[in-house]
């Protein structure tokens, strides 16, 4: 089994973010709050309660060298908080958005941070020492659509890309920055290689619901989570192509069996032949998340050089961890 | 993924839609229904915003779709590659209302769906560019 733990934080889990030494998490229970737990003997406590942002916290980011935390949420603004002592003392960042910011994430030096917003645009923010504040600057260039997410290259910059003709999500750049992921709510995930003057673009389309987020293992394994519940292994062969290798749960049913009782429920009004299912719904194991993955996030400690283990969050609430090297098929591809 | 473009003019077009329903109608007279869905869905949809081009390509389509009679066999020999384009036709065929044709088309829909999972069906709704 993958599956290490599996925590019910709350009914919905907006976003979440662990600590540098993945003791404590930081969540948004699906309010204008930022909830941290901490471990302790065993047990999730929790600790403390970020309250500033006025609505949803869409995004939360956890500095894993700075121990720094920034959030954005739909109220336009973002903090940056800072551990003194036993409390958490947040700084406002004015990121004069005049929409919801959705997504955020620390540079690769933790130097700056980048936001993406319903304005359709993305803004870089960073700490100007002589005034003791954080500037935002927005980048120039307009997005056509609502920014869902950002993602810095490895080497601390940021690149713009257009992804407006999709509906897109989850934007990540490879380990070594060569490859860029996203996926689209076309239950497709593509991929780009060498972006520069002659990119190479391969897209896979696959069988099932659309993905919300993903993460790059290593070059070669990227795991997305999305409507299914249940996360997916997507796996690029010698010559670098791509493809979907199964989802990452042990399941019981074949793939068509899966779609058979899927169907049942949904389209069995429609047909007119009635079919009996009970024996392939008894014969299906539940994923272990009971409504869709929103959020996929690596459980990397400073000076690691693959991942391993990662967490999902979603909409049932739940947190789960996940550990890759219970699956010696996969091990090849870390 | 770049923005669309005209492929070729309509009269082109208008052209390679006639000359594929020849080619269909000779295979119904033969009895290969299969061979004619796939004849039809060839080159489909045309790459073109003109509504009149998709019209005429649809009325092809739908000529071939009627005809299928054994849907498992069509399952069995259509390449992967046409389970989009087949299941964005399937939908403009459940929104004319038409009895017969919703009936059809729900019968392969249900086929189709078993082999090409949901996500074709997310494809469907989701692509706007190359709508049918």
């Amino acid at each position: 089994m993958a599956i290490v733990s599996v925590h019910q934080f709350a009914q919905c889990v907006t976003c979440h973010a662990w600590s540098p030494e993945h003791s404590m998490i930081a969540f948004c229970p699906n309010n204008n709050e930022v909830h941290i737990y901490k471990l302790l003997e065993g047990k999730w406590e929790k600790m403390h309660v970020l309250h500033k942002h006025d609505q949803i916290v869409s995004g939360i980011d956890w500095g894993r060298s700075s121990n720094r935390i920034v959030t954005v949420s739909h109220d336009r603004n973002s903090y940056v908080w800072s551990q003194e002592g036993i409390e958490w003392v947040p700084t406002l960042v004015i990121l004069r958005l005049n929409r919801a910011a959705l997504c955020v994430q620390w540079s690769t030096k933790e130097n700056k941070f980048a936001v993406g917003s319903g304005a359709k645009t993305v803004c870089v923010c960073y700490y100007e020492q002589e005034n003791n504040w954080w500037v935002s600057k927005v980048i120039r260039k307009r997005h056509d659509s609502s920014v869902t997410s950002v993602a810095w290259h490895p080497d601390n910059q940021i690149m713009q890309l257009d992804l407006s003709f999709s509906w897109s999500f989850a934007m990540k750049w490879s380990p070594s920055g060569s490859t860029l992921a996203y996926v689209g709510h076309n239950s497709m995930i593509y991929f780009a290689d060498e972006i520069g003057p002659s990119p190479s673009a391969q897209s896979v389309s696959f069988r099932d619901l659309p993905l919300r987020d993903i993460l790059f293992v290593s070059e070669r394994l990227v795991i997305g989570a999305g409507f299914d519940c249940n996360p997916m292994v997507f796996v690029a062969d010698d010559i670098g192509l791509w493809s979907f290798l199964r989802f990452l749960e042990d399941k019981k049913a074949t793939p068509s069996t899966k779609v058979n009782s899927q169907l049942s429920g949904t389209f069995g009004k429609f047909y007119s032949q009635s079919k009996s299912n009970d024996a392939n719904e008894a014969s299906r194991t539940r994923p272990a998340h009971e409504n869709c993955i929103t959020s996929i996030v690596p459980l990397k400690k400073a000076g690691d050089t693959t991942i391993s283990k990662f967490s999902t969050s979603g909409l049932d609430g739940k947190v789960i961890v996940w550990d890759l090297r219970q699956h010696p098929d996969l091990l090849q591809y870390l | 993924m770049a923005d669309f473009v005209e492929a070729e003019n309509a009269e082109a077009i208008f052209t390679r839609i006639e000359h594929k329903s020849r080619k269909i109608e000779s295979l119904l007279k033969q009895h290969k229904p299969v061979e004619a869905l796939k004849t039809a869905l060839e080159g489909s949809p045309p790459r073109t915003e003109d509504e009149r081009c998709k019209s005429a390509n649809w009325i092809v389509v739908h000529r071939a779709i009627m005809a299928i009679k054994d849907v498992d066999s069509l399952m069995s020999s259509l390449d992967s590659e046409y389970y989009d384009v087949l299941m964005k036709y399937l939908y403009r065929g459940l929104s004319t209302g038409d009895r017969p044709t919703c009936d059809q088309c729900l019968r392969i829909h249900e086929k189709l769906t078993e082999r090409a999972g949901l996500g074709c069906i997310l494809r469907t709704l989701a692509d706007k560019v190359n709508t049918v």
